[in-house]
């Protein structure tokens, strides 16, 4: 041993592990490089952000914490590393409004974001799905990702099943356990494209994202046919007519900020309480908007919004799918600082129930009783769709399944009536079991059939066998009508009807009492969530 | 602006020339059997209206131009 190898030995052992930490420095920022510059360009000129960038808009500031990130594919020359590229998707830990959350962003960079890697195989680390599940920490997909590609069959010299639910069972518990959000951010197919569904809440952008299970060219091979991109699966078929996807927003950078918003109104687990914001909203704020917002004209229209915005506390309301199901008004919303959900008919839109506003209404209590948050049902409800359009949507099993929902559900619910209630479209806005509350404005008529239209049918001898049918129709729906205030009901049954600007102060006392019991109700709901 | 409804025009309440505020009701379309205001999304003058009282529209149709 020479003098200077003893001194390299002895310099080296001063060093420690200095070396590697220089290696894992490299490793790092082949995998910050993500799919290399060319993709990144490809990726910018499409007017889309990198998974990184989003993760960097999306993210608390600095607090984002990736692990996996020295997975990927390595070429070595002589034994030495010459580059690294990435696996197509960047998962870690973040803060998102100050809570902990997991982020799974899908790298269009590497490889169109599709499959590759290796799936298993002993010594794996816990996939993003898992570890958010296990860490009980809500789940935020950025889907940017083509699913499988046939490449793979050629790197592989072989196919392969698509045993696909062996992974994407962490994603189904995920929907029992912590809040879990799909945004669409490129053109995603395959199984990413399910993905976006196996969530509580999902959003895509204008014009840079599209969703199928195959694309056009799958389309033509199968179908025969030509169809673009935008016109299979864009935003006007998935946020307008298909009701796929929930939310529309302008850009990148919206779809996150709803992102951030979607969460803010749900705790981080079922386990725990929806977090309560500070609140400088008075419960006793009365708006006098409401005393005359239902025209005393019943076939006059009104903007069921404004009520939803005059009672809840201000700027508080979260739309959900406002482009589907318009027949219904969907959200979340703030009660003096406390989450809740909130829905009412919309007669702008017609206001009856129908298939589509039946599934609006349907995810939003269950999404309520998965996060035990209370319901409020602002009811103005002619009954379900008639008409050809609706029996071919099949009406019956929908209002079925909507029955079984709201009879399942537990979360404390109070139901307003500003209006009509009428048929078994409007018994489910009624909840025969746990805590629930039901208030009615002057302006509530109600009835398991409607005067209008229920008379021809009940009457009909009489009216046949009358001198003047016509005369005979009007005065029996006038002594039916004279019966028909809400104080006569009242009389009998302990309704309880309210001035409608009081309405804000009792819902606010409302879930306040709904405070014990929604935190008695913590845990799994025995009925899970069902997208 | 465009119906958002099919249903038929009851009421026309402004002409070509006429400033409106937000808000403010231009026409009614009638829509299983219920009267739809249709309200002036911004405040602005009419440039021109398409349909009259009586004219069947459907969703999507283009009621008048605003500006």
């Amino acid at each position: 041993m020479t003098a200077i190898e003893n001194e390299g030995r002895e310099a080296a052992q001063s060093r420690g592990w200095e070396p590697e930490l220089q290696e894992l420095k490299q490793r790092r920022q082949f995998a910050a490089k993500m799919g290399g510059e060319e993709g990144i360009a490809r990726q910018h000129a499409q007017g889309k952000l990198t998974v990184r960038e989003r993760i960097d808009q999306l993210a608390d500031p600095g607090s984002f914490a990736e692990f996996m990130g020295l997975m990927g594919s390595a070429e070595y020359v002589d034994g030495k590393l010459e580059r690294i590229t990435p696996k197509a998707a960047v998962t870690g830990f973040c803060q998102l409004n100050g809570r902990k959350a997991i982020l799974n962003g899908g790298d269009f960079t590497v490889r169109g974001g599709s499959g590759g890697g290796s799936h298993g195989g002993l010594g794996m680390e816990l996939p993003a799905s898992q570890r958010a599940l296990e860490w009980r920490v809500p789940y935020v997909r950025l889907l940017d990702a083509a699913g499988g590609s046939v490449r793979s069959f050629e790197e592989l010299g072989r196919t392969y099943l698509p045993d696909g639910n062996s992974f994407t069972a962490p994603d189904v518990q995920l929907l029992r356990a912590v809040p879990v959000v799909s945004a669409v951010l490129g053109s995603v197919a395959g199984l990413p494209a399910v993905n976006a569904c196996l969530s509580h809440f999902n959003v895509m952008v204008k014009g840079t994202s599209q969703l199928f299970p195959g694309g056009p060219p799958v389309v033509k091979a199968a179908l025969g046919y030509d169809v673009t991109k935008e016109e299979l699966g864009g935003y006007e078929m998935h946020t307008a007519q298909s009701g796929v996807i929930d939310n529309l927003a302008e850009s990148e950078a919206e779809a996150l900020g709803m992102i951030r918003s979607f969460l803010s109104y749900l705790p981080s687990n079922v386990w725990e309480m929806a977090p309560r914001l500070g609140c400088g909203d008075e419960p006793a704020r009365r708006e006098e908007r409401l005393l005359s917002i239902i025209p005393r004209n019943r076939r006059r229209a009104y903007n069921a919004r404004h009520i939803v915005e005059d009672v809840v506390d201000r700027e508080s309301f979260f739309e959900i799918a406002p482009g589907y199901g318009r027949a219904r008004i969907t959200g979340l919303a703030r009660l003096h600082g406390y989450p809740v959900g909130v829905m009412a008919n919309n007669p702008l839109f017609g206001a009856a129930t129908d298939v589509a506003a039946g599934e609006k209404v349907m995810r939003l209590i269950q999404l309520c009783d998965t996060f035990h948050i209370p319901l409020i049902s602002f009811a103005d409800e002619p009954g379900f769709m008639v008409g050809v359009e609706s029996e071919r949507a099949g009406i019956e099993r929908a209002g079925a399944r909507l029955v079984m929902v709201t009879c399942d559900s537990q979360m404390p619910w109070a139901t307003v009536v500003v209006n009509q209630l009428y048929g078994v479209a409007g018994q489910c806005h009624h909840r025969p079991s746990g805590m629930f509350q039901r208030y009615a404005w002057p302006s509530a008529n109600w009835g398991s059939m409607h005067i209008e239209g229920g008379v021809a049918a009940a009457y009909r001898r009489e009216i046949e066998t009358s001198a003047d049918p016509a005369a005979k129709l009007a005065e029996i729906e006038g002594r039916l009508k004279a019966i028909a205030s809400p104080f006569r009901t009242a009389e009998a049954t302990g309704q309880d009807v309210i001035d409608p600007r009081d309405t804000r102060r009792l819902l606010c006392a409302f879930v306040e009492d709904a405070q014990p019991i929604l935190r008695s109700q913590l845990g799994q709901t025995a009925v899970p969530y069902r997208p | 602006m465009r119906s958002a409804m099919q249903g038929r025009i009851i009421e026309v309440l402004v002409a070509a020339g006429e400033s409106v505020g937000a808000g403010d009701e231009l026409m009614v379309i009638e829509s299983m059997k219920m009267e739809l205001p249709v309200q002036a999304p911004i405040a602005g003058a009419v440039r021109q209206v398409f349909v009259s009282v009586g004219d069947q529209v459907l969703d999507g149709t283009v009621l008048m131009v605003l500006e």
